[in-house]
């Protein structure tokens, strides 16, 4: 009766989780699935209306900012690539049974190390960004594999070590941008200096393809439907996936059948956070910041990713959909809190509507267990002195 | 015995049956898993449940239990139809169920597993007790406070039993409780059983394949096939080869029957079909009142089918027990020592397997077996000692050393480290091979499907489709898919840890055969069993296993109970 799912841990957490595998229960998931997203959007609607907004203007900045023409159009996939990055790396990590979760420090490294080739080395042309871009994945795959080499030396929890490795990245990149002699921005003048890199040289940057006002489609986004696409096709289709995927689903059994466990493991955790780094490249390579590296720059990129991958259960096309809809929110959402909304309510939208995506699967299934409200409580405590006597 | 009647009387009057099903049937696609069952289960009777691999006795007493829904049919107890949609609707009506695959948290200690579910304060100090009480009772020794991973299989099982006992439930489901368990435990529980269900009039639903224990323990019989009740009878009017000859439709050979009659197989017996049950009388456990008269015979001429021996293998069940040391061993286990926890559970443990010999590894669950199974299968290291595969020492270390030498491993608990429930029965056929089904980088579904469907059709796999996970197969079904994939690897060493746990009389017949032809291939074979039927059955050495050392190596021709026995005990022959 226990179920497993692609994306759970080891032991009881693999069982828990196992509840929100896919599975089919006919119409039931779906309908409830609908139910639970259009309660999201009344509740949504009554806490604005509580908070002194107007629901209905709401809807309507949130459209005006992602999907009302092609300029808002063009924000929305621009927060799409670095989510869609992170949440195919944490497809990939969790089919392999662990949970890595510090995606938001591992794009703060990605960017450092990007941020580093692109003001530091002397280079130029197209070598410059494809050098920024390798030199980020492999400093956060390095970051994330070090959770797994601290798991196999020390036995460390994975999903303890990469968020707490999140603090430290934060640290990090913080005293980068605070020291001259490394990523400081250079003084000009007399204006004091902030704790930010340069901006990039025009070679480091991610262009575009398409002219404003039309829509603009950046490379980052190219790069992460890509990375979705051929991640996806590894996953499910190479001797690799299949390794993968019989050590998430069953350790022992995969240990048995020769996989070198350690390896796979930690493998699948450099690619979480090499894909992660990849998605910092990107925030710092394209038009969706200033270009500069910053501590704040990951914008918590990093856990929406993460919660892309939940809704997706752990399917890298599923992620595309996904990701684009949290662009939605995202550049519908910083419109929104211009119109005078506070912008902690769009972050509470978005967690009731992950919540209204990830939960109906597992109401389901724990309705069907319940229904018709058996009692739990059997006739044992009475029943064991009969026992006794039954002996004498 | 006061309370003893007051509950009798609280129970329905005996003459209703406790449990009363009435044209179940369930499907699943097009698979039929239980088809217009009927069956009645009175007040202190075991009944007996008898039926091939996916015959749908599982299936039948998940529905009973509220796991599984049915499509049609009704559940009664007593003269009440009763709803039971899931467990606990169960455990209201007073069913519990012993599961045929385990059920237990493995960081947890046995009373924590045994309380699990409970509501209220947790008291420990009362849950080991109640534990204590109801391992007494029922004869299931174990300690209340260790830890469930630190088990060994039959521990488990007890512990599942336990589990179970406590309840107190007044129909009782054994889904083939007693496969890990020795001989000896299983006749004292069902002694116990027995006298409990008689003076409360409780009822027991037994599945077994093993004839013999049905035999001895139940009241009545009733045997499923292909979802249908295809015979019903009292025990004492019906005989074992009958009961094999309904469950496969066929007769089955002497051997095979023997192992699930749980009889030494004896020359000269008359053949399948007419043996009469003389030894499996009810009640007392058959091997020991039946020494063996007489050594078993030589293996069988060997099918004609069988590959040809390469011009090196010795031939097959010539005892090479100390005149073989002109030919390198194929397997070679020297001085193997695994401590765990400042326990040595193996230790110095040493033996060789020449090719085409079977070598039976005998002796009482729990005395290193499952280490030496898990040393043999990569999954831990010896604190000292070495493998030998044909010579060359093992790099144990390296993950799939083991197989790549080219030692095929039937793992004793299959469930667990034999197959990925999740994945596809083509999959799990293919796991270890992955890379013999792909082409440029990627897995050919195709190649995939044409091995799968080979295997499938060799080792008579029943499952609905290629592409259902394993986990929707029926337990003996489950158990195919490991041997069909270690077996198919054409390895040179096979180690098979209880083989025939779990399979029907068909499949035994079908796996003795197997593994006599891969021995006169020139497979070393290496046969860790707790039955000594099987052991006698097949292998040509005999190394007995007491408390994780090697007491003693015969010739199966010297091999008698006596001598086995004392070995068994520890004592060097
Ligand atoms: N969840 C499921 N989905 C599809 N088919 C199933 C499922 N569960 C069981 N079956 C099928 O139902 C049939 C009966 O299975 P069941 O487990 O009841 O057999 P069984 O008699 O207990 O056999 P065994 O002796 O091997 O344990 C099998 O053919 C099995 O493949
Ligand atoms: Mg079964």
């Amino acid at each position: 009766m226990t179920a497993t799912s692609p994306g759970a841990p080891s032991g009881t957490g693999r069982r828990l989780l196992g509840l929100l595998a896919p599975r089919t229960y006919g119409w039931q998931t779906p309908a409830a699935t609908a139910v639970a997203v259009l309660a999201a959007l009344a509740l949504s609607s009554a806490l604005i209306a509580v908070t002194g907004g107007s629901p209905s203007a709401s809807v309507q900045a949130l459209y005006q900012g992602s999907m009302a023409d092609w300029t808002a159009w063009t924000s929305t996939l621009l927060y799409t690539a670095p989510l869609l990055l992170v949440a195919v790396g944490a497809c990939v990590s969790a089919r392999s049974g662990l949970f890595n979760i510090g995606q938001e420090g591992q794009v703060l490294i990605g960017a450092l190390a990007a941020a580093w080739v692109g003001l530091r080395l002397a280079i130029t042309g197209p070598a410059l960004l494809v050098l920024m871009l390798l030199a980020a994945a492999l400093a956060a795959g390095a970051w994330a594999g070090l959770s797994s080499l601290m798991h196999r030396l020390r036995g460390v929890n994975v999903v303890v070590s990469t968020m707490l490795m999140t603090f430290v990245a934060q640290q990090v990149v913080a005293y980068a941008v605070n020291m001259p002699w490394l990523l400081q921005e250079s003084r000009v003048g007399n204006a004091p200096v902030s704790p930010q890199s340069n901006p990039m040289p025009p070679s480091g940057l991610l262009g575009s393809f398409g002219e404003y006002p039309g829509l603009q489609v950046n490379g980052g986004l190219i790069l992460a439907v890509g990375a979705a696409v051929l991640v996806a096709v590894a996953i499910t289709r190479t001797p690799w996936g299949f390794r993968l995927t019989m050590l998430g689903r069953n350790p022992l059994a995969a240990k048995h059948a020769g996989v070198r466990v350690n390896a796979l493991g930690g493998a699948a955790l450099a690619i979480s956070g090499a894909l992660a780094g990849l998605a910092g490249a990107v925030l710092l390579a394209s038009p969706v910041g200033v270009n500069r590296l910053q501590p704040g720059m990951a914008m918590n990129i990093g856990w929406d990713g993460l919660l892309v991958a939940l809704v997706a259960r752990n399917r890298p096309l599923a992620a595309v959909p996904v990701a684009l809809l949290f662009g939605v929110l995202r550049s519908g959402g910083g419109f929104l809190a211009a119109t005078g909304v506070p912008s902690f309510l769009v972050d509470v939208v978005k967690a009731l509507l992950v919540l209204a995506f990830v939960a109906p699967p597992v109401v389901v299934a724990l309705a069907r267990r319940r229904r018709s409200g058996g009692r739990t409580a059997g006739p044992r405590q009475e029943a064991a002195p009969v026992a006794e006597e039954a002996i004498a | 015995m006061r309370t003893v009647d007051e509950r009798a009387r609280e129970l329905t009057p005996p003459s209703t049956p406790a449990l009363r099903l009435r044209g179940i049937s369930k499907r699943y696609g097009p698979v039929v898993a239980s088809d217009d069952v009927d069956l009645d289960v009175e007040h202190g009777e075991i009944h007996g449940l008898l039926g091939e691999n996916g015959a749908g006795k599982s299936t039948l007493m998940k529905i009973l239990l509220g796991l599984v829904q049915r499509d049609s049919g009704t559940i009664m107890r007593g003269d009440t139809p009763v709803d039971v949609h899931n467990p606990q609707a169960a455990v209201a009506l007073g069913i519990g169920m012993v599961h045929q695959h385990f059920s237990l948290i493995d960081a947890l200690t046995v009373w924590e597993n045994v309380i699990l579910g409970d509501t209220g304060r947790i008291d420990r100090a009362a849950a080991c007790r109640q534990v204590e009480e109801v391992s007494r009772r029922y004869g299931l020794p174990i300690d209340p406070a260790a830890r469930v991973d630190r088990l060994s299989a039959g521990e488990r099982q007890r512990v599942e039993l336990i589990k179970c006992l406590r309840r107190d439930p007044s129909v009782l489901i054994l889904d083939e409780p007693t496969s890990v368990l020795t001989q000896a435990e299983s006749a004292e529980l069902f002694t116990v059983l027995r006298h409990v269900v008689r003076a409360e009039n409780r009822a027991v639903i037994l599945i077994s394949h093993k004839l013999a224990e049905i035999t001895a323990a139940t009241d009545r019989v009733t045997v499923l096939r292909k979802g249908r009740v295809v015979f019903h009878s009292a025990t004492r009017d019906t005989t074992p080869p009958e009961l094999a000859r309904w469950m496969v439709g066929r007769d089955v050979s002497l051997r095979a029957e023997g192992a699930a009659l749980g009889m030494l197989p004896v020359d000269g017996a008359p053949p399948a079909g007419t043996a009469p049950a003389e030894t499996a009388s009810p009640g007392t456990p058959p091997s020991e009142d039946t020494p063996p008269t007489e050594p078993p015979a030589e293996p069988p001429a060997e099918p004609a089918a069988a590959p040809a021996p390469p011009a090196v293998a010795a031939a097959p069940g010539v005892p090479s027990g100390g005149a073989a040391t002109e030919i390198v061993p194929a397997l070679r286990l020297s001085g193997l020592t695994v401590t765990t926890d400042g326990v040595t559970v193996l230790s110095d443990l040493s033996l060789d397997v020449a090719p085409g010999e079977i070598v039976g590894l005998y002796g009482v669950e729990g005395n290193g077996q499952s280490t030496l199974g898990d040393l043999l299968s990569g999954l831990l290291l010896p604190a000292s000692g070495t493998v030998e595969l044909a010579g060359r020492p093992v790099e144990l270390e390296r993950p799939g050393a083991l197989h790549r030498a080219g030692l095929g491993i039937i793992p004793e608990d299959r469930h667990s480290s034999g197959v990925v429930l999740d994945m596809s029965v083509a999959e799990n056929l293919v796991m270890k091979s992955v890379g013999d089904v792909s082409g440029r980088g990627f897995v050919s579904r195709r190649k995939m499907h044409a091995v799968a469907r080979r295997l499938a059709a060799e080792f008579n796999i029943v499952a609905p489709s290629l592409d259902a996970p394993v986990r929707s197969l029926s337990g003996g079904n489950q158990q195919r898919v490991v041997l069909a994939r270690e077996l198919s690897a054409g390895p040179c060493v096979l180690v098979a840890a209880q083989p025939t746990h779990g399979l029907d009389v068909g499949a035994i017949e079908d796996m003795y055969r197997r593994l006599r032809e891969a021995a006169s291939g020139g497979v070393a074979v290496l046969l860790i069993s707790t039955e000594l039927e099987e052991v006698m059955a097949l292998a040509s050495r005999i190394a007995v296993i007491s408390s994780g050392r090697i007491t003693g190596v015969l010739p199966t021709a010297e091999a008698t109970a006596e001598r086995l026995g004392m070995l068994v005990g520890g004592v060097a022959a």
